[in-house]
């Protein structure tokens, strides 16, 4: 695009800070003046609100006072949650919940796009099919798959008893032992289907003359498929997975319609626990506290999401 | 339980009761009822025998031609309410707007369960609604905070004595009033006589202790393998501390003193042998006999009533209400369903909430209250103030503090026994002398900002550790007690 300055295109090699740099913003201020509407609502909506939950993670706000009556508390709120068994329950389950949501997830989604990238009869109906639970309200999913799961009248429970495989019906929400495993089963069911388009788009970027020479040369399928294809999909691969972990990390309605995070904080991820201690409990501190750190590690997520896509901007780049 | 049979059996208990619960307050002034008669027979003959002009009452507190603008809240229908309900909340804002055609009214009904998360989070913003109707749990926390304006029933045309002295005390904050009750209720018992008659139980005896339902839940559980009595152990849900705590204070129990006349919620009680006592019992039915639903802990009293009714369930605390819930749910039943939808409606039963092994009876004295906050916390800023006491005065009238709580619920203000509308309404609406009779047996919720999250939070936290195993009921009931004190200390996580 030409610039309202009419000015030749800046040396990408002046180096940062010095004159030149200067001189070159200069010359490109009809174009930071394009951007600095979006600048500024970028301040006022994400930067002031991490401003002010990294200020508040220092603050104690006991339920008897305003927010504005938070008195300073330093460092205690992110020692008091390192010190915390619940804490380090929530983290596990997070981690369990995010690792399992999204490596499944992808295996799934994975599986599902080398099936349809094949050519048959009915594909297009099962492709729209399996992309049903991606697109269906994530809130009316969770209410159905509780009525699923219940423990006393699920439609799951139901099967099982009336083909006399069990005599009482699961317990698979209301067990602290069962109860994260199944809503990561249901949280796989709804995001698989996004590992499927993203993997089915990257299929399509498979030379198909690669394919072609090396089934000339005597690979077999699997051959075909480690050596030729899985290479060619491994950005996308890893762009997928940094998607579906930062969603998974980031996961709320699913848990906290299911079970609100029990029975018996069984089921808190970060999210849902942030929630409830900022929410019902109203220790806006602490809360924020989580936050920062919740912060810290998708940021660190979104490093190396953007350092995968710049790997692939250099493949696409030849360099 | 016949009417007549709850009667004999309360009149004596719950005058001495009343009055006790009376001389705890500074009421000395006359109620429009005489509290020391309380009795269904008593409530029957109040019925209809004084006139109550709304519009014309609320005209001495803001002139029906005021031109105004008023933004609400409130705790609204749910769920679990019956169609009933819906229809006397729609007639109460047409009715509203019919009397003051000129003030402009914004109402926003919200489930009580989200309600105090959304305001909550439109006060950090300062954008709260001018009126707000809280349960009863909520409104000291608010006080405390600042947010509300003082307000009392003398600012709306009415006396303090003309609501229950229970819920005075549960708007006042600091010896300072922030509000109005438009409600009050206690629970009964509801049982399903059929199933009692088919387990080898007397059909028309309720359980008179909490021993005898965890007794009476595992004999129905035995004999027809379906749940006996419908606990209800999830977190965040007002459900969970209206059926565990009237079982927590039967046995003597408590989260502080609040089920005794003068409480000073100074002395945390959850880890007492008896609060123990009251969680055993829970234990015994989730986990040693199996007699309670599985779902006990991710469900609420809502999930019980198909169960209840699809007569899979012989045992429940609920409101009069319920009756007629589970006629709206069987009108959409088909076929043999309906027929056994039917069959157990014809089969309910209330009575009242069982005792504790002392003979302790206790219920919560449950409801909500009507707010006018402060105008630096509302949406722009202002307040219409008289617009605010006059949508504040009709909805607390004797006339609609009745109609809007209709089956689910008692008048708060207590004039409303008196009217017309509430021979009508015990004319239709069966079982509502058991509620009227635990009203005296009401325990009001520590009255402190800190009650929201122990009832919603500590409290069902502590039934999940155990009935889950992931504690014993005595480290569940500590960890509670400690949490309680934590909180009460201004830390805790």
């Amino acid at each position: 695009m030409t610039t309202a300055t009419g000015r030749a295109e800046p040396s990408r090699t002046t180096p940062r800070g010095e004159p030149g740099a200067l001189r070159a913003m200069w010359q490109h201020r009809v174009d930071y003046a394009y951007v600095l509407p979006s600048i500024v609502v970028m301040l006022i909506v994400i930067a002031y609100p991490i401003y002010y939950t990294i200020d508040l993670s220092f603050y104690k706000t006991p339920p008897s006072l305003q927010l504005r009556d938070k008195i300073f508390v330093g460092m205690e709120n992110y020692t008091a949650i390192l010190s915390s068994d619940v804490f380090w329950r929530v983290t596990w389950n997070t981690v369990v919940w995010t690792v399992g949501s999204t490596v499944f997830s992808f295996m799934l989604g994975f599986g599902a796009a080398l099936a349809l990238h094949r050519d048959f009869f009915g594909r297009g109906v099962m492709r729209a099919i399996l992309i049903i639970p991606w697109v269906i309200s994530a809130v009316a999913a969770s209410y159905i798959w509780k009525w699923i799961y219940h423990s006393d009248f699920g439609v799951i429970g139901a099967v099982l008893v009336g083909l006399g495989i069990t005599s009482r019906p699961p317990n698979f929400i209301d067990n602290v032992d069962t109860v994260l495993p199944a809503l990561i089963v249901v949280n796989i069911w709804r995001e698989f289907p996004f590992a499927m388009i993203m993997m089915m788009a990257g299929l399509q970027t498979v030379p198909d003359q690669l394919l072609r020479a090396a089934k000339v040369d005597g690979a077999n399928t699997w051959q075909r498929f480690w050596h030729v294809t899985f290479p060619h999909l491994s950005s996308v691969s890893t762009v997928t997975i940094l998607l579906l972990a930062v969603s998974n990390f980031n996961s709320f309605i699913i848990p906290w319609i299911m079970t609100g995070g029990g029975p018996s904080n069984a089921s808190h991820i970060w999210i849902t626990h942030i929630y409830e201690l900022a929410f019902g409990r109203q220790r806006w501190g602490v809360a924020s506290a989580y936050s920062v750190l919740l912060f810290l590690i998708l940021m660190t997520l979104g490093y190396f999401y953007v350092r995968a896509l710049g790997g692939n901007e250099s493949k696409d780049r030849g360099t | 339980m016949t009417r007549s049979k709850v009667g004999a059996a309360v009149r004596g208990a719950v005058a001495t009761a009343f009055i006790t619960s009376l001389l705890s307050t500074s009421a000395l002034a006359a109620p429009p009822v005489d509290l020391s008669k309380w009795s269904p027979e008593y409530v029957k003959s109040v019925a209809g025998t004084k006139d109550f002009d709304t519009a014309a009452d609320c005209a001495k507190v803001t002139p029906l031609d005021y031109k105004g603008r008023v933004t609400l809240w409130y705790q609204g229908v749910f769920e679990g309410d019956p169609d009933i309900l819906r229809q006397n909340y729609k007639e109460f804002f047409e009715a509203f707007r019919k009397t003051y055609p000129n003030i402009v009214l914004e109402d926003q009904g919200i489930t009580y369960n989200d309600l105090l998360d959304k305001f909550r989070t439109a006060l950090l913003g300062n954008a709260a609604p001018m009126v707000v109707r809280l349960q009863i749990l909520g409104g000291t926390e608010f006080a405390a905070k600042g947010y509300l304006q003082p307000l009392k029933p003398e600012d709306i045309g009415y006396t303090s004595e003309d609501f229950w002295p229970g819920a005075m005390k549960a708007v006042t904050w600091d010896g300072v009033t922030y509000g109005v009750p438009t409600n009050n209720e206690t629970m009964g018992f509801i049982w399903n006589a059929d199933i009692f008659k088919r387990a080898g139980l007397d059909p028309e005896k309720p359980p008179a202790t909490w021993d005898d339902v965890v007794k009476y839940s595992k004999q129905i559980h035995d004999k027809l393998g379906i749940s006996g009595y419908g606990l209800v152990a999830r977190k965040n849900a007002g459900n969970t501390p209206y059926r565990f705590m009237p079982q927590l204070w039967a046995y003597g129990g408590g989260v502080f003193d609040e089920a005794s006349p003068d409480p000073t919620y100074k002395e945390v009680e959850l880890g007492s042998a008896q609060s123990k006592a009251a969680l055993q019992a829970s234990y015994d039915m989730y986990v040693r006999d199996k007699s309670v639903p599985v779902s006990a802990l991710t469900n609420q009293q809502a999930d019980n009533q198909p169960l209840f009714l699809a007569g899979q369930l012989g045992m429940m605390i609920s409101h009069p209400s319920d009756y007629n819930v589970m006629l709206d749910l069987q009108k959409k039943a088909t076929g043999a369903d309906a027929e056994k939808a039917q069959t157990v409606i014809d089969n309910m039963r209330y009575g009242l909430i069982p005792a504790g092994p002392d003979g302790k009876r206790a219920v919560v004295f449950g409801g909500s209250n009507i707010h006018i906050l402060k105008p630096e916390y509302v949406d722009g800023g202002k307040v219409d103030e008289p617009a605010a006491k006059a949508l504040i005065c009709m909805w607390t009238s004797p006339e609609w503090s009745l109609k809007l709580a209709w089956v689910g619920s008692n008048p708060g203000n207590l004039n409303g026994f008196l009217t017309k509308w509430m021979k009508t309404r015990l004319e239709t609406t069966p079982f509502l002398d058991v509620t009227t009779s635990m009203l005296p047996y009401g325990v009001p919720f520590p009255a402190l900002p800190e009650s929201p999250e122990i009832m919603n939070i500590i409290v069902p936290d502590m039934l999940q550790n155990a009935l889950t195993g992931a504690m014993t009921v005595d480290q569940s009931a500590d960890d509670a007690a400690k949490k309680v004190k934590d909180l009460m200390a201004g830390g805790g996580l």
